[in-house]
């Protein structure tokens, strides 16, 4: 597993709650390479599930990170993007990726960057829908929609209904994301 | 009459519903285009095609509806 996961290259769509967990899973596995992408800074309504650091308020996500990860693992090679993905950019920032993880917060995201890498690119994607609230962790599944997309969550708590992001709940589906990609990784697509 | 496998259920639609658009799926579905994405026999469709893509009786249409949250 170990020298396969060293050889790796993860991109990252999104740095908040999803994505930071995402990228911390991963450094701590030994990924060979990185690429994380946000267009935000911290604020402090983020750290309750986000992993940045209090006086890591006001600066960029794609910063802070790169440098959490160095403290954590510096090993791992960071490429970080301040930049807003869009259907035309993706394939050109996540060049070089074997996998992708989409860590988006709106729904209209998300269905724009799992389309842009189903169509565009020849990589899997582990997207996530439904980790709003608390509890119930059970519904968080991981289910394999087609060969190169993978979905993760209850698929229907979203934060328009349940008005709530917890650390847990969250991490949750960070988790069966960081987990689903070393699977890729490790095992391969199989169709 | 014919029959769609809508994420692995089977859907029956009258005859005179074809040809069906993914586009008309989602609406007799009630599901928002913005934030799905579709999978017509394992191929993604891309959803400025979902008004020009027209489905045939016993294809296999995978949905996923995305909900906000990160």
């Amino acid at each position: 597993m170990t020298e396969k996961v060293k050889r790796a290259t993860v991109g990252i769509a999104g740095l908040g709650g999803l994505g930071s967990n995402v990228a911390i899973a991963l450094a701590r596995t030994d990924i060979g390479k990185l690429i994380i992408v946000d267009f935000d800074d911290v604020e402090q309504s983020n750290l309750n599930r986000q992993q940045y650091f209090f006086d890591q308020i006001g600066k960029a996500k794609v910063d802070c990170m790169i440098e959490n990860l160095r403290r954590i693992n510096p090993d791992v090679k960071v490429e970080g993007h301040k930049v807003r993905l869009d259907a035309e950019n993706v394939p050109e920032i996540f060049a070089g990726a074997d996998v992708i993880a989409e860590c988006f917060d709106t729904a209209e995201a998300k269905q724009m960057i799992v389309e842009a890498v189903l169509s565009r690119m020849d990589v899997p994607i582990v997207s996530a829908s439904g980790l709003a609230g608390y509890g119930n962790s059970n519904a968080i599944h991981t289910r394999r929609i087609s060969s190169r997309l993978v979905l993760v969550g209850d698929g229907e708590s979203g934060i328009d209904s349940v008005k709530l992001l917890t650390a847990a709940r969250v991490g949750i589906a960070a988790m069966h994301q960081a987990n689903a990609i070393i699977e890729l990784i490790v095992d391969g697509i199989k169709v | 009459m014919g029959v769609l496998r809508v994420n692995g259920q089977d859907k029956e639609f009258a005859a005179e519903k074809f040809p069906l658009t993914v586009a008309a799926l989602l609406g007799e579905l009630g599901v928002e285009a913005a934030t799905v994405v579709a999978e017509v026999d394992g191929q993604i469709v891309e959803r400025e095609k979902f008004t020009a893509t027209e489905l045939r009786n016993g294809q296999r249409i995978e949905l996923v509806r995305f909900v906000p949250g990160g």
